[in-house]
């Protein structure tokens, strides 16, 4: 079942929430943009992951909480959070 | 006139018959004269191996490289450039102004050479003087070979003749490839990737099934698996159905079904694809589950299954030990590994990326270009270790439910390197890898865009690769 953009904003919001150990309602959402990433893991490979290098659409979502800012990455396909805390998640 | 004026003038005009005569013939010794010694002043030469595999192409006998001076440039400029590099020029060519025909005298390979020229302000553009023949001492121009696919004319990367903007003859050169061969379905090719849609109109012919009085697959681990249409490592079963659309889009590029009428046609018209899953439908997978597959290949391989080429259109820049040795292991079964190079647009001499920068001698890594003959915005490149380029923009292929898609990545410029290696295969079954690898790379047409960017700065051709 592919996963659309507002329900990929929505398990984003969730899981930084989780993270950060807030209220999902303290996640402000920043910006959601179309963007093309370098490949099939949207340039936010875990380790140990290799993924297809075809350039994939998807969105770009970012967040504020805690004064600070967070990227998430989306596709029909998955939600991966962008270097958090200098790590890859596929959530 | 008196008798002894006529007999001056007759001894004068055979004298000067026989000295034109000897002048003629002191000219045409001296274009067949060639030094066999290197001048110690030897020019700076190739020492990648990706280098020395392309001297290998060097055809004696003829002029090297053509050579287009820019208009204004001196007939004495240009004979001082040619003597600084030690070469000479062998013929100004007739109806094509400003060109020269120049012959290096050290023995340098023509990508080389045309690489210096291409550094002068004073050149417009210089490419290698290829010799194209039929094999088989068929001698003769190769003629086009046009495929009755309905898509085909949107497929610039086999025929570009200028599509959407695009620079004409930018492409693999497979129509005239294509009046030698058009593959064999004696060849395998393993495509490692998402799977493969083996029920598409365009694949379904060109599927590899397990023959009849063929094993079916074994592992310690895992038990028996009826491999009959291939594997699947994430689930270890035997079906590679493609969940995602990335491995048929890769397959289709390697062998869509030729000249039967629907959609596009593939580097090869027949040849068998070996469908292999290991990413999921997101278009990723593990490490280990690549290595699964990888060691499937080289178990069927030993079976007897003729499977000489994995397409490996992914990767990541996550190093593994284990990952290289089953790729060595595969080398040590003669199959080749063609790779992305990556679409980070980083250069993996100094950020590798892997399987592609891995040092196997069967490992090729793969750059993207697009239409215009330029290196993809996107793709990653590296002058020692990305091997070759080939088209990896806006490509059609196959596609998930009998669709055809447009896909651009190193992805998609992969298979075309390795469909390229399983058209040589059809001509040369019993080629090594090694010598197939040397094949591949000494097969491209120099690109100004790609000098200083990958080690051979060329596109692949698939018409120089069948010489």
């Amino acid at each position: 079942m592919p996963i659309s953009k507002d329900t990929a904003v929505e398990n984003a919001r969730n899981d930084l929430a989780k993270r950060l150990k807030i209220d999902a309602a303290d996640v402000k959402e920043k910006s959601v943009e179309d963007s093309d990433f370098p490949d099939m893991a949207l340039g936010a490979a875990e380790d140990d992951e290799m993924s297809g290098q075809m350039i994939t659409r998807g969105w770009r979502i970012q967040f504020e909480a805690e004064g600070k800012t967070f990227e998430y990455r989306a596709d029909k396909n998955q939600v991966r959070a962008y270097k958090f805390k200098g790590r890859n998640y596929r959530i | 006139m008196n008798r002894n004026n006529i007999f001056i003038h007759l001894a004068l005009a055979l004298v000067l018959i026989f000295v034109a005569a000897f002048a003629g013939q002191l000219s045409r010794w001296r274009k067949q004269w060639k030094p066999h010694i290197i001048p110690a002043t030897e020019k700076k030469r190739p020492t990648t191996t990706d280098e020395i595999a392309l001297s290998e192409t060097r055809s004696f006998g003829s002029p090297e490289v053509l050579v287009k001076f820019k208009s204004g440039v001196s007939q004495e400029t240009i004979e001082q450039v040619t003597a600084r590099f030690h070469d000479r020029i062998e013929d100004r060519i007739e109806n094509a102004e400003g060109w020269e025909a120049i012959d290096d005298l050290d023995n340098a390979d023509a990508a080389t050479v045309v690489n210096e020229y291409l550094q002068l302000a004073e050149v417009e553009y210089a490419e290698p003087n290829f010799e194209i023949k039929l094999p088989d001492e068929v001698e003769g121009p190769l003629v086009p070979v046009l495929p009755r696919d309905p898509q085909f004319s949107d497929q610039w990367a086999l025929a570009n003749s200028g599509q959407k903007g695009g620079k004409e003859g930018a492409d693999i050169s497979a129509t005239l490839a294509w009046s030698i061969t058009t593959g064999s379905d004696k060849v395998v090719v393993a495509v490692l990737d998402s799977g493969v849609d083996y029920t598409h109109e365009d694949l379904a012919q060109n599927m590899w099934v397990r023959p009849a009085n063929m094993d079916p697959y074994r592992d310690n681990e895992l038990g028996t698996i009826d491999d009959l249409n291939g594997y699947n490592a994430i689930d270890s079963t035997a079906d590679p159905m493609d969940e995602n659309g990335h491995g048929t889009h890769c397959a289709g590029i390697i062998g869509a079904e030729g000249e039967n009428n629907v959609g596009i046609a593939g580097v090869n018209w027949k040849v068998q694809i070996m469908p292999l899953k290991f990413m999921n439908a997101g278009g990723f997978g593990t490490t280990k589950d690549a290595i699964e597959a990888i060691n499937y290949v080289i178990d069927r391989k030993k079976a007897g299954v003729n499977v000489r080429i994995i397409s490996a259109s992914w990767g990541s820049t996550q190093k593994s030990r284990a990952l290289e040795a089953v790729i060595r292991k595969a080398y040590e079964n003669g199959i080749l590994f063609v790779a992305a190079a990556g679409n980070a647009s980083t250069n993996n001499d100094r950020s590798p990326h892997f399987p592609s920068s891995y040092n196997v001698p069967n490992v090729i890594s793969v750059a993207a270009l697009e239409r215009h003959d330029q290196l993809a915005s996107f793709s990653n490149y590296g002058e020692k270790s990305v091997a070759i380029a080939a088209p990896g923009v806006e490509i059609l292929s196959t596609w998930l439910d009998n669709q055809y898609e447009e896909k651009s990545g190193t992805s998609m410029a992969t298979p075309v390197v390795a469909g390229v290696a399983a058209l040589i295969l059809a001509e040369h079954p019993n080629m090594s890898v090694d010598d197939l690898r040397k094949k591949l790379l000494a097969s491209s047409d120099p690109i100004i865009a790609l000098k200083g960017k990958i080690a051979t700065a060329g596109r692949i051709n698939a018409a120089k690769a069948l010489e």
